[in-house]
């Protein structure tokens, strides 16, 4: 009998660990993790990674492009700036108010990697210009004036050893004019370009713009292209 | 890389992470929503929870861990608005002495009974959470000297600014960890003077 009990063998995914965290994961609430946090409990680690790493990564590689790499660096560094700063956040309206301060987080360093790259590759030079050469959706003129606009951008940061405050106020001046011609567009056209660039569905769009996820999606490049024509017109603002 | 990227949406994405143009919440929900499309592996996931979980360790023995007299005197100082010239006006203690103090440099023995009392009365330190402290500072600067040599003999840094630095942090971190007891004498020698203080007060 003896025997019999120790050649037993139980099934390697029910005494894998990472089984049961998964499961548990999946009833776990913000609240809970920031006060596993808060009192220093290790487990509100292993549920903070399992919860945001991946997501965060999608976001990072497949949103912002930012190579894998890098991406893990991000990842780790903003789930680490959560560790350190838990204690001086604080649920003021729900659940939800944790996600949307680690996400602030997340765009935060989003940002200063993309200010990095500005300052040392350039933003247009990491960009897939194959892919829309052979699209011709865009004219070169058109292509010109993004460019002008981007190659702007860069140009107030500065190199990355300049003062890293002006270089701030300088960098949101250049992308003013974005916002300017933003506002000419009609109100469903600017959420739809928002929105589609951070690529959210269009199905999410079309509950806030009152038109079908369809319509959306024929009227994407059209509005693309008139937000460009405004922004050429704005072009001497820019240079 | 390997989709197709349009320059426009990249104009956006950055006007977005400058803040320019907002999505009012929508893209954070959207996250939320979303399946995550990246894998990572799991011993990636494990180095990660890893860090996290020393960084915690950290933060918390960073908030747990007994204030020195020096720590105590700077915040408090801080606190105030105060420079140390003012104090030491106030107080009739020597600048070298009390900076030596504001850093742990110096035991809390070696100041006067008459300066401990001022010092008292300026700072309105309560009497036992001043012998805690005293307490405390005492056992550090009488450890430090042998914390510095142990450590020299296993620190391989050549910089030696990053030596001071890496050595100066370890002893600290030695002294949070540590609960050693002082020898007999040096122990005898605390009780007399924080005695001392006692009937100082009164």
């Amino acid at each position: 009998m003896g025997f019999f009990i120790a050649s037993i063998q139980i099934p390697p995914a029910v005494t894998d660990f990472r089984y049961f965290s998964y499961r548990r994961m999946a009833r776990f609430s913000n609240q809970q993790i920031v006060r596993e946090l808060k009192e220093g409990d290790r487990l509100g680690c292993r549920h903070l990674v399992d919860l945001y790493q991946e997501r965060l990564l999608g976001e990072a590689t497949r949103v912002f492009r930012v190579p894998r790499l890098d991406a893990e660096e991000l990842v780790s560094d903003v789930l680490l700036a959560v560790i350190n700063k838990i204690n001086t956040f604080e649920f003021k309206r729900s659940d939800g108010d944790f996600h949307y301060w680690l996400m602030t987080i997340f765009r935060n360093r989003v940002r200063d990697f993309m200010r990095h790259r500005a300052q040392t590759d350039g933003l247009w030079e990491n960009f897939d210009e194959a892919a829309l050469e052979d699209d011709e959706t865009y004219s070169a003129t058109e292509r010109e004036v993004v460019r002008s606009i981007l190659r702007n951008y860069e140009e107030s940061l500065g190199s990355p050893e300049e003062n890293e405050g002006s270089a701030k106020s300088s960098a949101r001046g250049a992308l003013e004019v974005i916002a300017e011609v933003l506002d000419q567009l009609e109100t469903w056209e600017r959420v739809l370009l928002r929105c589609r660039a951070l690529e959210i569905p269009y199905e999410d769009i079309a509950r806030y713009t009152g038109k079908t996820a369809k319509q959306l999606k024929v009227y994407h490049a059209r509005v693309k292209k008139k937000f460009l024509n405004l922004l050429g017109r704005q072009t001497p603002k820019v240079q | 890389m390997n989709t197709k990227r349009d320059t426009i949406d990249l104009l956006l994405q950055v006007a977005f992470l400058e803040g320019k143009i907002t999505t009012h919440g929508l893209y954070e929900q959207t996250v939320l929503k979303r399946k995550p499309l990246v894998r990572s592996a799991d011993a990636v996931k494990a180095a990660l929870s890893q860090r996290l979980e020393a960084a915690l360790l950290s933060n918390r023995s960073k908030a747990t861990s007994p204030l020195t007299l020096g720590a105590f005197l700077r915040r408090l100082r801080e606190h105030q608005s105060l420079r140390p010239q003012d104090v030491i006006s106030r107080t009739g203690i020597s600048s070298n002495i009390y900076k030596m103090l504001e850093h742990d440099r110096i035991s809390p023995l070696k100041i006067s009974l008459k300066s401990w009392k001022a010092m008292r009365q300026f700072f309105q330190i309560p009497l036992d959470a001043l012998e805690d402290m005293i307490r405390r500072t005492h056992q550090l600067v009488f450890f430090r000297a042998s914390f510095r040599t142990t450590l020299a003999r296993y620190d391989t840094r050549k910089n030696k600014k990053m030596k001071a630095a890496t050595l100066e942090k370890a002893a600290e971190e030695l002294f949070v960890r540590a609960t050693l007891p002082l020898p007999q004498k040096e122990q005898e020698k605390l009780n007399a003077f924080l005695k001392a203080l006692a009937e100082e007060k009164a």
